[in-house]
Formats: structure tokens, sequence, C-alpha cells
């Protein structure tokens, strides 16, 4: 357990990870998190003298996703390896414990680690009644109220646990809530993403260990060096957007040879995330380089923000009808008004007395 | 009969039109149109915000024309339009607006507030509001022939002036002449040579002209105090002189309105366009240097610069015409920082120079222009407006400021090539 645990580095190097490697990673954990060259020693020191923190993961209304994405995607880099590293106390998907076991392992974890575990969530919290989600009898508000009493942090994983996701889609049936409505006395940072990306959250992790402190926050509560620009703004396929060459369909020339997304729905321009950055699968690609636009998974509501395949610029609901209503309203009105304006006008020509010269002043 | 609140009330529903409709549901409120008022500039009181002048126009509007505003009315929540309050908008109206057309040029959602400007004073005319300068000044206008009271004998006095001086005839009432030749009050008072230099640029361009008995005054009271009806009198003069003589083309002098009276308002007022082409004389100065009729030597070799008239330049688009005349005869013509459509007033146009009351405020906002001449340097500034001249003369007298003042058709004039006759 977290006490009586290995330092960071001597797990790594006893899981063949040079001196050289780890230094690396350091260097590329530094830039990621757009700290100065001067901070690579710095981070390397804590990490190396940091003991394994304690993390407690909770699941509420999610679908893994998250867990499936940091856990395997990156495997067996260094990020992993620094995962696989922490304490994981309480991890439903991954521990081997269950029933009972399981929760004592929670509540000794919290014990032991009072003030200084830091709480990992992911799914929302259902509201509208306790009983949508529960574990081991322990209604998801409940545990989330018990376990965060005693974190140094919270980082909310995943878009459902830092807005709600899915499960809050219209109409929210489950009243789901994000971790953020609840949680007002800790530090709580919201990394979303469906799922978020493996690097955002290892690299979070080591400034959290380097500095004792959660990185700087946008206003939406995500660390800015991941969510700072626009999946737009670092599009490889930006220019073809810049030049008006746009793919309209996924089949055609403009689609083979690259060119924007923005037609075919891709909510780039609205969307804040690294993916364009940073990549997935170490960097391979990501979906636009994968020929598909980005539907916008880590922005607040993105479930509710209209069809993936229409641009951004067409209205969400078939406003047809509205609109041939509210114009042929507004015709009505306009022209009844005018019709009225003009006989107003017309009676003041008829009441039109002729100026003269006599007419300009006053009668004395 | 005589001026009243309710004809006055009922000249505004007249006057309120689609324009004005959409120009007050479009204002944004953004204040623009103060910092390009002079009034507002050189007194920094809020209340010579140009639209603001509107005040009592837009309530009219409001409350007998939109749906909101005749409710609001119906329940008695809208405040009404009253006499007193006319009263008090009589200094804004016509105190504080040389309907220059600054403001509207500003305008960021391309209000025309001078247009509506010009609309209000038909309204607070027939209420009796209208300043006493301008209503003795319609009255003289509409009773003697010239706002200054000049008759038919005092123009013929200055024809004999200009006979004696430059040996040509000056001819009256000719008929089929290519231009019928208008002058301002104060041309035929103060500045005679205006004459003397059309008669012999067009002379020299072998154009034939003439002037009309019964229109020689251009300029046009009835449209700077706001009374259609006598402005329409005014115009149909001129009109019914150009047609009766059968002349192809009316020159504008060098006045400002007298241009946008007879050119822009004239055939809305008559209901019609005319049988003949109206050009400001600087216009036709630029026509017949086209047409190579206009032979120049010589030059001004001092430094000047040129006053735009707001109603020739801004609202007349007449501003390239002068430039490319003085180039050729100035070779130190300079321009003033803002200048051609954005030029800043003299102060006293819109009816404002014959308005006393309005005198010291004239005088205030004279520092604008004067700011704008002292940063340039120049001792000698040419125009084309002689009411700019007489007003801006004035104003340079009472700042003690040695400015000289030429205006540009003499300019023109004397430095005419007339060494052989033209063909």
């Amino acid at each position: 357990m977290a006490h009586d645990a290995p330092t960071i580095a001597e797990t790594l190097r006893r899981q063949g990870i040079s001196r050289r490697g780890f230094l690396k990673f350091c260097a590329t954990t530094a830039s990621l998190m757009a700290l100065p060259p001067s901070m690579v020693p710095a981070i390397a020191a804590a990490l190396e003298k940091a003991r394994r923190p304690s993390v407690i993961w909770l699941s509420f209304q999610e679908c893994t996703g998250c867990t499936e994405s940091l856990t395997r995607s990156h495997t067996p880099s260094i990020e992993g390896l620094i995962l696989e590293q922490i304490s994981l106390d309480y991890h439903h998907t991954l521990q081997a414990a269950s029933g009972e076991a399981a929760e004592a392992a929670r509540e000794a974890a919290m014990r032991e680690n009072h003030g200084k575990y830091l709480l990992v969530v992911d799914g929302s919290i259902p509201l509208g009644n306790a009983g949508y989600s529960t574990i081991a009898g322990i209604s998801n508000l409940d545990m989330l109220k018990e376990t965060a009493a005693g974190a140094a942090a919270v980082i909310a994983v995943g878009s459902c646990a830092a807005y709600g996701g899915l499960p809050a889609a219209l109409p929210n049936p489950t009243g789901a809530v994000p971790v953020s409505a609840i949680i007002k006395d800790k530090p709580v940072m919201n990394v979303p993403g469906c799922p978020p990306i493996p690097v955002v959250i290892t690299g979070v992790l080591a400034h959290f260990l380097t500095f004792a402190a959660l990185p700087e926050l946008d206003d939406r509560g995500r660390p800015k060096v991941f969510y700072g620009e626009s999946i737009h703004d670092r599009c490889y396929r930006r220019p073809f957007y810049d030049q008006g060459k746009f793919a309209e369909t996924f089949d055609d020339e403009g689609a083979r040879k690259g060119w924007c997304l923005f037609k075919l729905g891709c909510k780039g321009p609205v969307t804040y995330n690294a993916c364009a950055t940073t990549k997935w699968n170490q960097g391979v690609s990501f979906p636009i380089q994968s020929g598909h636009g980005c539907i916008g998974c880590s922005e607040p509501g993105f479930w509710d923000m209209g069809p993936l395949y229409k641009p951004l610029s067409m209205p969400i609901a078939p406003v047809q009808m509205m609109v041939g209503a509210a114009a042929a309203g507004g015709a009505i009105a306009g022209t009844a008004m005018a019709m009225r304006n003009r006989a107003a006008k017309k009676a003041a020509q008829a009441a039109h007395q002729k100026v003269t010269v006599d007419d300009l002043e006053k009668a004395k | 009969m005589s001026a009243s609140f309710e004809r006055g009330y009922n000249a505004f529903k007249e006057v309120l039109d689609a324009p004005i409709a959409s120009f007050f549901s479009s204002c944004v409120h953004c204040g623009l149109c103060a910092e390009a008022c002079l009034f507002y500039t050189e007194t920094s009181d809020p209340k010579y915000t140009p639209i603001h002048k509107l005040e009592p126009l837009r309530r009219a509007w409001q409350q007998e024309y939109t749906v909101l505003g005749r409710l609001a009315k119906l329940v008695g929540l809208a405040k009404p339009v009253t006499d007193a309050e006319l009263a008090e908008w009589s200094e804004l109206v016509y105190d504080s607006c040389t309907l220059c057309g600054r403001c509207s040029m500003v305008c960021p959602v391309g209000n025309d507030i001078a247009y509506m400007v010009r609309k209000m004073r038909e309204g607070m005319s027939a209420a009796g509001h209208a300043p006493e300068g301008l209503v003795t000044a319609t009255k003289r206008a509409i009773q003697s022939g010239s706002p200054a009271g000049v008759k038919w004998a005092t123009v013929e006095a200055t024809i004999k002036r200009v006979q004696k001086e430059f040996g040509f005839e000056v001819p009256v009432n000719r008929e089929n002449a290519d231009y019928l030749v208008l002058m301002s009050s104060w041309e035929i008072l103060n500045y005679p040579e205006y004459l003397g230099a059309v008669g012999r640029i067009l002379n020299r361009a072998g154009a034939t002209w003439t002037l009309a008995q019964d229109a020689y005054e251009a300029t046009n009271s009835g449209i700077q105090i706001g009374a259609s009806d006598l402005a329409r009198e005014l115009v149909g003069r001129i009109v019914g002189a150009a047609e009766q003589l059968k002349v192809k083309c009316v020159i504008s002098p060098e006045c400002g309105h007298a241009y946008t009276a007879i050119r822009w308002e004239g055939p809305n007022l008559m209901g019609r366009p005319f049988g003949f082409e109206v050009k400001h004389i600087l216009e036709v100065l630029d026509d017949l240097r086209k047409a190579g009729k206009l032979k120049l030597k010589g030059t001004l070799d001092k430094p000047l610069t040129y006053h735009d008239p707001c109603q020739i330049s801004r609202r007349g688009g007449v501003y390239e015409q002068p430039r490319t005349l003085l180039n050729q005869l100035a070779p130190q013509f300079r321009e003033m920082h803002e200048t051609g459509t954005l030029n800043w007033c003299c102060g006293g146009g819109g009816g404002v120079s014959a308005n006393e009351r309005a005198e010291s405020l004239r005088l205030t906002s004279f520092k604008r222009k004067k700011a704008q001449i002292e940063e340039l340097g120049v001792k000698t500034m040419v125009t084309a407006c002689a009411n700019c001249r007489v007003v801006m003369e004035e104003a340079l007298e009472h700042y003690h400021m040695d400015i000289e003042m030429l205006g540009l058709t003499e300019l023109v004039a004397e430095h005419l090539d007339e060494g052989k006759p033209n063909e």
C-alpha cells in the first residue's frame, strides 16, 4: 500500500525503464504542460522522490470507456506505467477484490491517506432518485461526498463526470449532474472527453506530484495547457478551410484529397481539446486525420448540440415550418400595421394646411 | 392662420416616412454621432448629441406609428410631445445643427440624421418654433425675392459694375442659352467678382449664358426653416425661369445649401424631373476643363488649403473637382487633417448664419475649424460657398486670425488663359 511503497523512480527502474528514458518522459511532460525547460529537473526530482500516491477511482453512471482509454491505449508506455504505479487502491474494473473486501479497501485507503489521496471520478451522479445507481448499497451521491471529504483534489475524468455527459442528455431521465455540481469545497479539475486523452491524465498527475497542486484551469475547470486551443486552430486541415476547400461527402474528391470536413459536421471550431496535437494511440492519428469530423465530445452538452453530420452553421431543429408560420404571421401583422400607418399618414396629409409666410409665427 | 402646436405635430406625422422609421429602429445608441458634431465637440454638452436633437420626432414616430408606442399612448404610459418641449428643442434643431451631415457619415448603422433634422424642422416651423432670424429671412425671400432683401435693382447695379470692369455684356433673359447663372445674396452684395469670374470663364469657353430677372437668387430659406410649401415656391421660381428661357443647364453658385435646394430637394419638391440639368459651378468648371475649354496659366504659389462646403462635398459629392483644379493652380495646396466628405463645417450652414440667436454658439463651434487651420499653418483658405466664406471671415475676425479667404471660381478666373479666343 501507499505507506511502504517504493518511489516511482524505483518502480520504473525495476520495470526496465532507464534513467535516460525517465528523464525523456519528464522533459516531454514539461513541454506538454507548457512548463519552461528549467522545470525538467524539478519534475524528475519530484517524481523520483514521490511515493506512489494513493488514488481512489469511483465509477458512477458511465460506460467504462474512460478506464479503457486510460489503462490500455498507451501500454506499455511510461505514461501507462506511471498510471500503473500509482497506488490504485479502489477501482471497480481493475481491482481483484470484490464485495465487502473491495469496500474495505476503499475505507482503508481513505483512513490511511486522509487529506492526501487523489479522487478520480468517471461517470455522472444521478440526483433524480438515489436508487438509480448504487454501489454496495451506497448511492453514488453518498459515496462521492464521503470519499471526497478526505481527498486532496478531485479529478473528474470524462465528459460524464465533467459535464454530465450522455446520462444528462435531454431529457436527462436520472437527473444526472457532474462532480462539480456536488463538490464545492475541494479543487475539482475536469478532464472532459469521451474518452479523454490518456496523456492529459498522466501530465496532470505529474504536475500534481511535482507542485502538489492542480495545473491552471480555464473557466470550465479544464487544465489550460491541454484545452487552451480549439481543434480547428490546431487542425492540419485548417489551410483547406481557409482556402474554402471542403469535402461535401465522405467519398468525394475533396474527401480523398483530405480537405476540410466542416461541411460534414466537424465540430472542431467549437471544441477545445488536445487531439489535434497529442493525437491518439501513441500519436498515430485522431478522428479528423482518419477522415471523420470532430464530434466535439469534450464540450459541455455536445450530445444535445445537434446532428453530428450537420455543419455548425445549420440550424439544429427543423425550422422550415416555424419560419414559414412566423413569416406568414409577420407578413399579416406587418401588412395590417402598414395599412393602418398609411391611413394615419394620409390623414395627416389631408390635415395639412398650406404654410405661408404668415404661418411661421404663433398668433400674438 | 398662424403657427400652432397642432399644425406642427401634424407635420411630424406627415414627414415620418419609411427611412425615418428604419433609422429610429436601427439606432444602437452608440453616441458616435456626438463625436462627429462640432457643436458637441466644442462644448462637450451632451444635449448636442445629434440623435438627441430628434427626440420629440422620435417619440411622435413611436406613439403614432409603432404598435407598442400606440399601446403605451393608449394606456397613458407614453410621454406626449408638448409645445413647451418643442420650444426647448428649437435651439437644438436650429441653432446647433447646420445640416452638415457629418453625423450621418459616421453612424455605424447608416442613419441619415441630417435628413431627419431637415424633416423635423417642418414640424418645428409649423408649430412656430423657428428662430426669428430665419423667419425674417424666409419672409424676405418670399416677398422680395431674396433672404437678404436684395431686389433686381441691386442685381442690375452689380451687372453694371461687372460690365464696366470686364468689358463684356451680361446677358439677361436670353433664351436657349447653355447656362442659366444664379447667384446667392452674398455674391450679389459682397462678392460681385463671382459674376465677373463666371462670365469670363464661360465667354472664354465659348458657352452661351444668361441671368434671369425672375430667378437670380439661388438660396432657399424655405428649406432651411423647414417649410416645404415655401421651399417649393422658391425653387419653382428657378424652375419656371429655366424652362421659360429653355436653358440647358442651371448653374448653382458658390453656395452649398443652394445646391442641395435645387439639385437634390428641387425635383422632389416639384414632384417631377426637371427639363434641364443642375450643376454646381465647380462641376461646370471641371466639365470645361475636361473638354479642353478651360485653359489656365500661372499658379498661386503660396501655401493654401481648401475648405469643403458640407453641402457640396459631403452631401453633394463634389469633392474631386475642386482638388483637380487646385492641384493645377496651387503647387502648395495642402489638405487639412479631416477633409473631403469628413470635413468640419464652418458652423453657419443650414440657416444658422441667418439666426442671430445662434451667434455665440456659432463662434464657439468655429474653434474646430480654427484648430484645423492652425494645425496646418496656412494663411490662405479657398472655398466654394459664399455662406461658408462670410461665416468664416466673420469668425476669423472675431478670433483675430489673419487668414485670407478666396472663392475657387474667382481663383480660376484670375488664372484664365485669355491669350486668344477659343476656336
